[in-house]
């Protein structure tokens, strides 16, 4: 078994009707000005959740995100044909967490952002557990998309999360995350959601499943 | 931040790449015979715009389905095994861009069959159903180091008793979206690209590009024995003046190199600034090292550059010559930067260096006997 504790969680979860202007009034004390004007609705909720989490150069950080820089690419798009050069670099897939640690100034040795919608949980946790840094990073999330979200390629609701996991047992964990291996083990159960994972960080719910390869579960302390 | 690379030593099983020249070995044969598949073409396909150095399979249209299908069908083809997508044999598929000039495609055409393949996860359910691969498909997408990171991710998978083998598949195809993107950063304009050549003004090409590697636990002829990273976090699209990002990178497989006599396949898309960044870091890191850019002929395939040119360095190990900086002249940045073709029989080992958006770095050390 392979395993790591929690030490920071934080879960961003606004109200749906929040736009990036009242995200950016509301949580804009926690970054630098000149990177504020330019940060996007995901980017300012991947932010706050990692407000407090003093990311060291030899951490390991693992995004997840399905849809990315939806509003960005929304934008980006209708700046055709003459394209702008800020939305498209603000589109690409690892912005938000990289809109954050520009912000920092903080240079990090491993960033890993991945993608993908039915397995992506377990995957991120895959990742985060086989890293070897002593601590890994796990954060991710999603913004409400406008026109994309109408034709059904965009996410609904907006959240963050993001968890702070040492390798080692220590005072103050508050959870675990886990994943056993077993390689005789029956078809995968299906993974929860990137939405439902972080319903269950913030509610402090557990979960397990049965993955590829093995059995996953995120745990709490009581 | 200690300068240390993982250590993960994975065998290479099969590797093969797609470009407008061929697959791995003729694109060799044609690097090495100084040829460019990059051409002048309007940066908006269809919708003109001005022209730009592109290396294209087929001309830049979004079509339904997409355009680059059938040359990843031709490349998948040549994947052996079955069961992709299990527990023992997972997935990974990395790119910057998976299906994303779909979308602008959409927007111009208004027909939505065009976002079936747009969000990465829609392409790559589209790809999951004409090749028949299991879910247990790993999506990476961090701009133009994507390819070697999804190579760490399977040396880390096989490492940590989490497969068998592991199969990595990238693919980045040219569209309007991608080439209006970089023509608005300016660096993707009417020059050639010119590697590491001192010039008064930069210039890249973009082309498509595709590529597959099954990495195992064996070790075999060819090995990826190292892996390192660093992020900057510098800024959006570009590097510490001082260089320090490459020096980071550089000296961490450097370091895990110590011992062989390597040469360097750098990023070298023809940008001024990183280029000379990148030559003289790996000119101070590896001192001996002779450094090439095939990205003169190839253009930048983005985020699968790694692996596309991992593909083409193997051919190119198997042939014994190694295809010089093709596109670029004298004056060069620094002295180890090869302009001809060399002999690849002084050397036991490959560096291959990739650069992103964000001060991204990856680097590789191939390994062989």
């Amino acid at each position: 078994m392979i395993e790591r504790r929690i030490q920071h969680l934080r879960v961003e979860r606004p109200a749906a009707t929040e736009t990036v202007d009242a995200a950016r009034d509301r949580l804009g004390p926690l970054f630098p000005r000149g990177a504020l004007r330019r940060m996007t609705h995901l980017g300012l909720l991947v932010g706050a959740t990692l407000d407090g989490l003093a990311i060291g150069a030899d951490d390991t950080i693992v995004y997840a995100t399905t849809y990315s820089e939806t509003r960005a690419l929304e934008d980006y798009l209708a700046s055709f044909p003459t394209p702008s050069p800020l939305l498209f670099q603000t589109s690409i897939h690892p912005s938000a967490v990289q809109q954050v640690m520009i912000g920092r100034q903080q240079p990090v040795r491993r960033f890993l952002p991945l993608t993908g919608r039915r397995r992506l949980v377990e995957h991120a946790l895959l990742a985060a557990l086989l890293d070897p840094a002593p601590r890994v990073v796990l954060t991710g999330g999603e913004e409400r998309g406008t026109w994309l979200l109408d034709h059904g390629v965009a996410s609904d609701r907006a959240f963050a999360f993001a968890l702070g996991l040492a390798a080692c047992p220590g005072p103050g964990a508050i959870g675990r995350l886990a994943f056993t291996a077993d390689p005789s083990a029956a078809a995968p159960e299906s993974c929860p959601s990137l939405p439902d994972f972080a319903d269950a960080l913030a509610e402090r719910r557990p979960l397990s499943w049965r993955g590829f390869g093995g059995e996953y579960a995120l745990e709490w302390a009581a | 931040m200690s300068a240390e690379a993982d250590a993960l030593p994975v065998g290479i099983g099969v590797c093969d790449c797609l470009t407008p020249l061929g697959d791995a070995a003729a694109t060799h044969a044609a690097l090495l015979a100084g040829r460019r598949a990059l051409e002048m073409r309007p940066v908006l396909g269809r919708d003109g715009g001005d022209a730009v150095p592109l290396a294209l399979c087929a001309p830049m249209d979004e079509t339904i389905p997409p355009r680059w299908l059938p040359d990843l069908r031709r490349l998948v083809a040549r994947i052996p095994g079955d069961a992709w997508g299990t527990a023992a044999r997972p997935v990974i598929i990395t790119s910057s861009n998976f299906g994303v000039g779909s979308l602008h495609a959409f927007t111009r055409d208004r027909d939505s069959r065009h976002l079936r393949h747009g969000p990465p996860f829609a392409c790559v359910e589209m790809l999951q159903r004409e090749f028949g691969w299991g879910d247990h498909i790993l999506l990476l997408s961090h701009a133009c180091v994507s390819a070697q990171h999804g190579l760490l991710q399977a040396a880390r998978l096989l490492h940590g008793g989490a497969a068998g083998r592991v199969l990595v598949v990238t693919f980045d195809f040219v569209s309007p979206f991608v080439a209006g993107g970089f023509s608005s950063l300016k660096i993707l304009n009417a020059g050639w690209p010119a590697p590491y050549a001192v010039r008064e003004s930069g210039s890249i090409g973009l082309g498509d590009g595709a590529a597959f590697a099954v990495l195992t636990r064996e070790g075999g002829a060819f090995r990826l024995a190292a892996h390192a990273l660093h992020n900057e976090m510098f800024h959006f699209t570009g590097n510490r003046p001082n260089g320090a990002g490459f020096d980071a990178i550089a000296a961490a497989i450097a370091g895990a190199a110590q011992g062989r006599r390597v040469w360097v396949k750098g990023h070298g898309t023809g940008t001024l600034e990183a280029g000379r960044l990148e030559a003289e870091a790996f000119a101070r890191a590896l001192p001996d090292a002779p450094l090439v850019s095939w990205k003169g002929s190839l253009g930048h395939t983005l985020g699968s550059c790694g692996l596309v040119e991992l593909a083409i360095t193997l051919a190119a190990l198997r042939a014994g010559r190694v295809p010089g900086t093709v596109g670029s002249t004298a004056p060069c940045f620094t002295d180890n930067v090869a302009l001809a073709d060399f002999a690849a029989g002084e050397f036991d080992g490959v560096v291959l260096d990739s650069n992103a958006f964000g001060g991204a770095h990856a680097a590789t050390l191939l390994t062989h006997d």
